[in-house]
């Protein structure tokens, strides 16, 4: 029987297929209105590169902020769970996960069986996320990978010192206008520093515990995680494909159930 | 617009030394030599904790502060959350970042909420060798004198105990001596600022306090000596658009005095956990007294924190002092999240009133420079108190 | 002599009172043991109401300050938090009483608890006392709020000075400060402190202890027979009517109940899954909502180390002043106000052990100054037993902080990784 794990974000929606400890297949497709739709639309997509077809046997997990309101799923877990078994499964030597999505920032605290023994989130700010960091690109007016790579370059770091989103909007804008105006490369950098503060704020209510690993499509950029590693003061784990990581944990953990004689 | 204006060109140039000791606080050369000569530093908080017991152990005590400036304090948030007061989290955070490794112990006072679980974090996350809270009672009755007498004598017997040696009644005697000769040259610069233009600013006498804890008493009193002789031969005075008087609880940083100079309100005194708090009142050594009960005594009735009751033995020195230097506004400044001295401000307020003196609250956080928002309530403030004497 | 002022709001809590016990009364599935803790409830601010009708002292008095000195004078007590929270619960005002306070010029990092209660006595919601008695337990906030109150209320007070250490020296300088509050009292109201009858009230507080820890021994079993917000009643009949005999034939129904239930193997919650510590108080507001989640997900909260777990000691009846000072130390909420040594995070992971706890959640009163800087050191020292800690945000009195469905999020999630382990 395959395992199947299905994560709803924000933004996409990502299905991974297992089967006994291999990952199979993936796919990953853009969340629409209908959460239902798009989800078995990926899921499809994820079975069809397996060469099986959507009417075989199979477990599902789902999760993500449409994690619940998927009917043909066997059962929903949390983020937090399926991240903690994901990471420990991709990850084994991590001990901690910074999920950097798009709408919120969760930190999760695991245990050497990946389960979750503590965890931190922001919901109710937009600083330390990836629509943030979409905003502040659109108000450089360069695509975020070029933000990305200018930050590398950056000489300095401008300081954008709000903790908050909005006013943190009206500094950045303060520094493009500037005459003469900051480095590019220096907002960037500057940008990201705030992001990862607020970052380490969350792990620190935890208690960091190497290793500690990244996931979520924010962790794609460069010069975030380059920063990161730097505040962290060691290098941080980044698995093969971090958008996948929830996905991954909560096929693992359709894997357990089909063990348990569940499925 | 007038400012404050100084007169005369030069500037007081035995205030740089004072100001070096802030600018490289906690390693201070006096303090590192200090520690190479194998000799021990503690650290302590709050105005309840009798030093002269400390130095006559030959001990230097230095004072437990936070970061001078304001800065981001992820690390003392997550232990002391977010709703306790930043000098707190500020003190802790030097703490679990090692900047106070070199303690070989920590002295405090239940005094406030902030402090005292600043104090219960120290024990568990920061191992200095020796460790000591005083409970502090919150009256001056008679029973209350007794029952902090007992805590001074436990907390010198601890400290025997720790260092396997008695510390004489004569030595404590000399130390007490030595430190009312701090407090009397601290008042004696605190007179010169009664005058219509004082020699010298509120920032500027604020960096001579903040060396006055973190150096042995024998160069600080030196130090204080030679200013004391450069301002009797200098010229330089300073006046402004108001005298203001500052009230609250911790200030460390000058720049928050300087930006309210800066636009003419000249803080001519203050009332401060690290200023009249600190050196008020001397120890009267009684004959035939044992010295801890002198000492019990002064700290205990010293001016007061806002925790004591009844709260008018407070605003009483306060009237007092700003009816003695001819102020004309009061600026409080309370660190968010200071519960004594919040409370206190609506009744303070309405005294300070009945006096005809009117006060100015700001809300701020520890480390400060006082930029922004302050400066324009500031400014509001020093245009008010300029209509109201004409 | 008498109070003054308007009590409208009082009389608001009357009904209130009055309506529940009734309701109560018709309603099979409720003990008789609530129907007597609501009655209670009834009967004390009734007299509360009256007081000014009867010609009555009032002694308006903090929290954890002791009301068995005010009962055993036979004046009337009133309990300035108790009173301003279901104020604010059954009026729904509690914007009003908050924004009041802040007119006072109370700053908004005080915490609703004394902004509310400085407030509420400014509209005078609450009556007006005939003394203010205070202390400095359990906090600053506490400790400041008698000398306002008296200037808005334009009467006298005393306050009491509690030290911070558990010596004897210091136990000896509070019964010194009992005395002189007695002292005070006996003053202001022209009545002399009955000896005699506050022995009694020690007995019978001595054996209101001793009953609410054999309450919590039966706790211990699984299942648990107490329902999970059943601990507010421990907690406030010892806040409101500590040593009276109402609370004694409280406490012996609630524990005939408990014994009953564990005889039958029935728990608090049908289908008991998760056995949690609660640090801290729920927001009020939240109540009945946590009690639906508690039978929703087989939760129930077994103990309480700052509610319900009291400190080990036995009270002299013979020696009544000294007694009363020896509870303050033994109250449970006194273990966390300090100092936090090994004694201290030992009794809590003692009663995680002790009541075997899947878990803790810690209500983090964003108000709580004191207590949200515990949080990390008691997740700590419970992380190191293994027992996950759930911190909630959330705010006692104010509902503007924290929603029923983030609350609810947050403890689907802890419960899942409670499950999953």
């Amino acid at each position: 029987m395959k395992a199947v794990g299905i994560d709803i974000g924000s933004l996409t929606t990502k299905v991974i297929v297992m089967e006994d400890n291999k990952i199979l297949s993936s796919a990953i497709v853009d969340t629409g209105d209908d959460a239902e739709a798009t989800a078995k639309q990926a899921m499809a997509q994820a079975l069809e590169k397996t060469g099986a077809s959507s009417s075989g046997d199979y477990y599902t997990v789902s999760t993500g902020i449409g994690g619940k309101s998927i009917s043909f799923s066997n059962q929903s877990k949390a983020i937090t769970t399926c991240l903690a078994r994901g990471t420990c499964y991709l990850l084994p030597s991590a001990r901690m996960v910074i999920d950097m999505g798009a709408e919120s920032s969760t930190v999760v605290k695991l245990n050497e069986r990946g389960r979750v023994v503590d965890w931190a989130n922001h919901d109710k700010c937009a600083a330390g996320t990836g629509i943030f960091l979409q905003q502040m690109a659109k108000l450089m007016q360069i695509p975020l990978e070029e933000m990305a790579r200018l930050s590398l370059n950056a000489k300095g770091s401008a300081d954008i010192t709000s903790t908050c989103a909005v006013f943190a909007e009206s500094e950045v804008i303060s520094h493009v206008h500037r005459d003469p105006p900051t480095p590019m490369s220096d907002i960037a950098a500057g940008i990201y520093s705030s992001v990862i503060s607020r970052i380490m704020a969350l792990c620190k209510r935890v208690g960091i515990a190497k290793d500690v690993a990244v996931a979520g499509g924010v962790a794609l950029n460069v010069g975030l995680i380059n920063i990161l590693g730097k505040e962290m003061g060691f290098p941080v784990l980044l698995p093969e494909s971090p958008r996948f990581l929830t996905a991954v944990g909560a096929a693992i953990i359709a894997r357990e159930n089909i063990d348990k004689g569940l499925g | 617009m007038a400012e404050m204006t100084t007169e005369s060109k030069s500037r007081l140039h035995t205030l740089d030394r004072f100001r070096e000791i802030t600018n490289t606080f906690p390693k201070t050369s006096q303090l590192l030599e200090h520690k190479q000569s194998g000799k021990k530093v503690f650290g302590w908080l709050c105005t309840y904790v009798p030093e002269e017991i400390i130095h006559a152990a030959g001990i230097l005590p230095i004072r437990i502060t936070g970061y001078t400036e304001e800065t981001d304090l992820d690390d003392g948030n997550a232990y002391l959350y977010v709703n306790n007061c930043s000098f707190s989290r500020s003190c802790l955070q030097m703490g679990l970042r090692g900047e106070y490794d070199f303690l070989d112990g920590v002295v405090g006072g239940s005094t406030c909420d902030g402090a005292r679980r600043l104090f219960d974090l120290w024990r568990n996350y920061i191992g200095t060798p020796f460790y000591h809270v005083l409970t502090v009672p919150r009256k001056y009755t008679e029973k209350a004198h007794a029952l902090y007498l007992h805590e001074v004598e436990e907390f010198k017997e601890h400290l025997e105990e720790f260092l396997g040696f008695k510390i004489a009644d004569e030595v404590l005697r000399a130390s007490i001596e030595l430190y009312n000769e701090s407090r009397s040259l601290l008042r004696e610069l605190y007179e010169l600022r009664k005058q219509d233009k004082p020699p010298i600013t509120g920032a500027e006498t604020l960096e001579v306090l903040n060396a006055s804890f973190r150096l042995p008493k024998e160069i600080f009193n030196q130090w204080l000596k030679d200013l004391l002789d450069e301002i009797s031969t200098s010229r330089i005075t300073h006046s402004g658009r108001a005298r203001l008087m500052l009230v609250g609880s911790v200030l460390h940083n000058p720049e928050f005095i300087n930006a309210i100079e800066e636009q003419g309100g000249l803080v001519v005194t203050d009332e401060l956990c690290t200023s009249t708090r600190y050196w008020g009142d001397p120890v009267i050594l009684n004959d035939g007294e044992p010295p801890t009960q002198a000492l019990a005594r002064r700290y205990l009735n010293n001016f007061p924190c806002a925790r004591m009751f009844p709260s008018d033995e407070r605003f009483n020195r306060i009237i007092d002092f700003a009816l003695n230097y001819k102020v004309d506004g009061v600026v409080s400044q309370i660190v968010r999240y200071c519960v004594p001295y919040c409370h206190d401000l609506p009744l303070l307020t309405r005294r300070l009133q009945e006096h005809d003196i009117p006060t100015l609250a700001l809300d701020v956080e520890y480390g400060t420079s006082g930029s922004g928002q302050i400066q324009t309530r500031v400014q509001a403030f020093l245009e008010m108190l300029e209509a109201k004497k004409k | 002599m008498t109070a003054t002022g308007d009590n409208s709001k009082i009389s608001a809590i009357v009904r209130a009172a009055r309506i529940i016990t009734r309701m109560s009364r018709l309603n099979p599935e409720v003990r008789q043991s609530q129907i007597m803790y609501y009655q209670m409830l009834s009967n004390y601010f009734t007299r509360l109401q009256n007081a000014g009708e009867n010609g009555d002292f009032v002694a308006a008095h903090t929290v954890f300050f002791p009301a068995e000195l005010i009962y055993a004078m036979g004046l009337v007590p009133m309990h300035t938090e108790t009173t301003t929270w279901m104020t604010s619960l059954f009026t729904g005002e509690c914007g009003d009483i908050l924004e009041a306070g802040a007119h006072l010029g109370l700053a908004s990092e005080i915490c609703t608890a004394h902004r509310g209660l400085a407030g509420a006595f400014s509209l005078g919601s609450l009556p007006r006392p005939d003394v203010m008695l205070w202390s400095n337990m359990v906090c600053d906030n506490t400790a400041k709020s008698g000398e306002l109150i008296m200037e808005l209320c334009d009467c006298p007070g005393f306050f009491i000075d509690r030290p911070f250490k558990n010596s004897e020296h210091e136990l000896q300088y509070l019964t010194g400060e009992l005395e002189d509050m007695v002292k005070f009292l006996e003053e202001q109201s022209g009545k002399k402190m009955n000896w005699g009858k506050l022995s009694e009230i020690v007995a019978r507080i001595d054996r209101q202890i001793e009953l609410v820890r054999q309450i919590n021994e039966l706790r211990k079993t699984v299942p648990s027979p107490f329902r999970a917000q059943g601990f507010l009643e421990l907690l406030t009949v010892d806040y409101l009517f500590p040593g009276q005999p109402e609370t004694i034939e409280y406490l012996e129904t609630l524990y005939q109940e408990l014994t009953d239930m564990v005889q039958e193997g029935k728990g608090a919650v049908p289908n008991e899954r998760f056995r949690l510590m609660s640090l801290f108080i729920p927001p009020m507001y939240l109540m009945s909502f946590l009690e639906k989640i508690s039978r929703e997900f087989g939760v129930v909260s077994v103990i309480e180390p700052f509610f319900t777990f009291w400190g080990e000691g036995r009270l002299d009846p013979s020696r009544p002043l000294e007694s009363v000072a020896r509870k303050s130390y033994m109250i449970p909420e006194m273990r966390m106000y300090g100092p936090l040594d090994e004694r201290a995070l030992g009794s809590i992971v003692d009663c995680a052990r002790q009541y075997k706890v899947d878990g803790a959640i810690y209500y983090a009163d964003v108000g709580c100054r004191h207590s949200c800087a515990t949080i990390k050191l008691f997740k700590d020292t419970l992380t190191k037993i293994d027992v996950p800690v759930l911190t909630l945000d959330c705010d006692v009195v104010d509902p503007t902080i924290t929603s029923e469905a983030e609350v609810q999020e947050k403890m689907e999630r802890f419960f899942e990784l409670l499950e999953d382990r």
